[in-house]
């Protein structure tokens, strides 16, 4: 039985090769990927995602756990999907038209697969038609935007028109985020929630999403 | 016959940031070494320093010169500027100057700052120097906030800039005069639309030059001729684009490097052959925005910070007691820390504490390192994308290039290893702009040149940009 708690601190400690190379002798040795997820990986991020909170970790760290996180998933997502686990959700992450920025975004994607959804990352400078189509036609559960930029943020709008448009905005929750974003923003651009860091967008996904299913 | 310049120099300035407002320049980085900033008194008083008795000779004391970069001074001064007398006719300069006849003049837009030099185009002496702020500072700070301003309440920025920039000209009767600015700086002067700047990939239509008539922009006095020179593409504008020929890269055989620190990072890489330029939003924090107790550069401010015995020791700025940070002080506070292993390379104390003790309640918060880790990191990405090592001399525009200790720049990993030899430069903007002025018959022919050989790069697009970033924001293990 390998040494699963090296898991937890490869994924903590953003070591990446660590992390894939634990991932693999789990399962070579019989372990659920379940497991690994559910008992390692995810607390690995929450543990991350606290150290970030209280400023112990900046963006390089944590774009190094999100690495490792990354190169441990590829292994175990086909596992999942082989063996037809559920989801916490699924997601379609995205920078807005307009933004190239995608760090965050990217920040948020990996703390979101880390905490258990379904992944689609649509890029940086993303189409309002693209997030519709993720609706119709991925049965996406959460949309999420990005923007870096104060220019950029209309794009927001933007893309919440355009769902609203093809008559898919109430099948979908959307939560937006980035630096110049506030909860007031939000609010004006009819967003169900503004998340303010990482961590923050991880909590609220979790939140909505459940609600949603509950209704 | 040498032209005097009246000076009120405001309580808590020093007298080196009126000079360097009006554009003179530092070379040595203000370490009173070079005694190229060199000041005769002819009314008022300031003090003779130490530094001042090593670098100019007993006879230049007694005449009046002091040096600008370490002079005190309080309240009203009359001032001659060394550098400015017939500069240009002594130099084996650059491109040489044509002798003409009448005024000219020259303007540098800053985002925050306007600077204005009348010329006498007969010899190519400083008449006359005016400063001011940008007055669109009002409606935000940055680029993208003046950007943002002017879509959802369009022209209000033009009037302001177009009348700011007339009064600046008022009175000197100056036949023309040459504008540099960013692109942002361009258009809202101009009267584009600024919408293409808002979005990806940032690139105009309308980055071209642009002459008007001073009746049409409404100015007062004699009709002159007002040209705004082109933009080298993206954010990256004819500041520059005259950047480049102050510190002749067209010429230059070894490749050289170009950077002008502030809010936005603009760098230019190359020679003769070709130049590669691009631009890279570093924030606030060099000018000790969003830093706990950062402050702009007066009385007060911890300047500069040193490692002695195992202990930091800071330098207030006007002595006295020490208020707050400014962004030398602050590059210089970090690399202090690094020095003394009190923050790890990710940037993070190594206690666990919240703050770093600089001099007296002055501190140096967590959150200020972040600052200043996503400042440089931009900096520093664009450096390496673009190349710089490849460049035998950096060369470092702008007031923050004056200020910075180079030490400590690479220290924070600001600045890279390579090139070993790096310039202060001082306004390349307003010498460049000087030098295509001063030689109206080569103008045409040299700007075309920067345009042609220089190749504009969106660093945000480039696939390496957010690794390079990211990796960027690191402190140097040293």
């Amino acid at each position: 039985m390998p040494e699963l708690q090296g898991l937890y601190d490869a994924v903590v400690n953003g070591d990446q090769k660590a992390a894939v190379r634990l991932t693999k002798e789990g399962l070579d040795a019989g372990v659920e990927p379940m497991e690994l997820l559910s008992s390692y990986m995810i607390p690995a991020m929450d543990e991350v995602g606290r150290r970030f909170e209280c400023e112990d970790y900046f963006v390089p760290e944590l774009l190094l756990a999100a690495r490792a996180m990354k190169g441990a998933m590829e292994l175990i997502r086909p596992l999942l999907t082989a063996s037809g686990a559920q989801p916490a959700g699924r997601v379609a992450i995205g920078t807005v038209k307009g933004d190239l920025h995608d760090i965050g975004k990217n920040l948020v994607a990996s703390m979101l697969e880390g905490g258990g959804f379904d992944v689609l990352d649509l890029g940086a400078d993303v189409a309002p038609e693209k997030f519709v189509d993720a609706v119709e036609n991925k049965k996406v559960d959460l949309i999420c935007l990005s923007a870096l930029l104060t220019v950029t943020m209309p794009s927001m709008r933007t893309t919440i028109e355009a769902l609203e448009r093809a008559g898919v905005r109430d099948k979908v929750k959307v939560i937006v985020g980035g630096a110049p974003v506030t909860e007031q923003f939000a609010k004006d651009i009819r967003a169900d929630g503004y998340g303010e860091n990482a961590n923050s967008a991880v909590a609220l996904a979790r939140k909505l999403v459940m609600a949603a299913r509950a209704a | 016959m040498s032209h005097l310049v009246h000076l009120q120099v405001p309580e808590g300035q020093s007298l080196k940031d009126v000079l360097f407002e009006r554009g003179v320049e530092f070379p040595c980085g203000g370490l009173s070494q070079c005694g190229h900033c060199k000041v005769r008194v002819v009314e008022g008083h300031v003090p003779i320093t130490q530094e001042m008795e090593w670098t100019l000779s007993p006879a230049e004391l007694a005449a009046g010169w002091r040096l600008g970069c370490v002079a005190e001074a309080h309240g009203e001064v009359t001032i001659e500027v060394g550098q400015w007398e017939a500069a240009i006719l002594a130099d084996d300069t650059v491109i040489g100057y044509e002798r003409g006849q009448g005024r000219g003049a020259v303007v540098d837009i800053g985002t925050t700052t306007l600077v204005a030099q009348l010329l006498d185009l007969s010899n190519g002496e400083v008449l006359d120097v005016r400063t001011s702020l940008n007055p669109q500072s009002v409606h935000g700070a940055d680029l993208m906030s003046r950007i943002d301003f002017d879509l959802r309440s369009p022209g209000v920025l033009q009037g302001l800039i177009r009348k700011a920039v007339g009064e600046m000209l008022e009175g000197w009767n100056a036949a023309e005069a040459l504008l540099v600015g960013n692109t942002a700086m361009h258009h809202l002067f101009c009267g584009y639309d600024v919408e293409p700047l808002s979005r990806v990939p940032f690139e105009t239509a309308h980055g071209a030059s642009r002459v008007f008539t001073s009746n049409e922009l409404g100015w007062g006095g004699p009709s002159a001729r007002v040209e705004f020179l082109p933009c080298l593409g993206g954010f990256v504008g004819s500041d520059i684009l005259a950047g480049l020929i102050a510190v002749r890269m067209l010429e230059s055989a070894p490749v050289i490097a170009l950077i002008d620190i502030g809010t936005n990072g603009e760098i230019a890489i190359g020679n003769r052959e070709a130049i590669v330029c691009a631009s890279t939003a570093a924030g606030p924090a060099f000018e000790a925005g969003r830093i706990r107790m950062g402050m702009r550069a007066a009385t007060g401010a911890i300047s500069a910070v040193e490692v002695r015995h195992g202990a930091v020791r800071c330098s207030v700025l006007g002595g006295g007691e020490p208020r707050g940070l400014c962004g030398s002080g602050l590059v210089d506070a970090v690399a202090a820390a690094l020095d003394l292993n009190r923050v790890r390379t990710g940037g993070r104390f190594t206690g666990g504490e919240k703050e770093f003790p600089l001099a007296g309640n002055v501190t140096l918060a967590q959150s200020d390192i972040r600052e200043l880790q996503l400042a440089k990191g931009a900096i520093a990405a664009g450096l390496r994308l673009l190349g710089v090592e490849r460049a035998m001399e950096l060369y470092l525009a702008g007031a923050f290039g004056n200020y910075v200790s180079v030490r400590s720049a690479r220290r924070i990993g600001l600045l890279p290893e390579l090139p070993e030899k790096v310039t202060p430069s001082g306004n390349t903007a307003l010498q460049g702009a000087k030098a295509l002025l001063l030689n109206p018959t080569r103008r045409a022919e040299l700007v075309e040149a920067a345009l042609t050989r220089t190749t504009h790069l969106s660093l945000g697009s480039l696939p390496g940009f957010q690794d390079a970033y990211v990796d960027a924001m690191v402190f140097p293990d040293h």
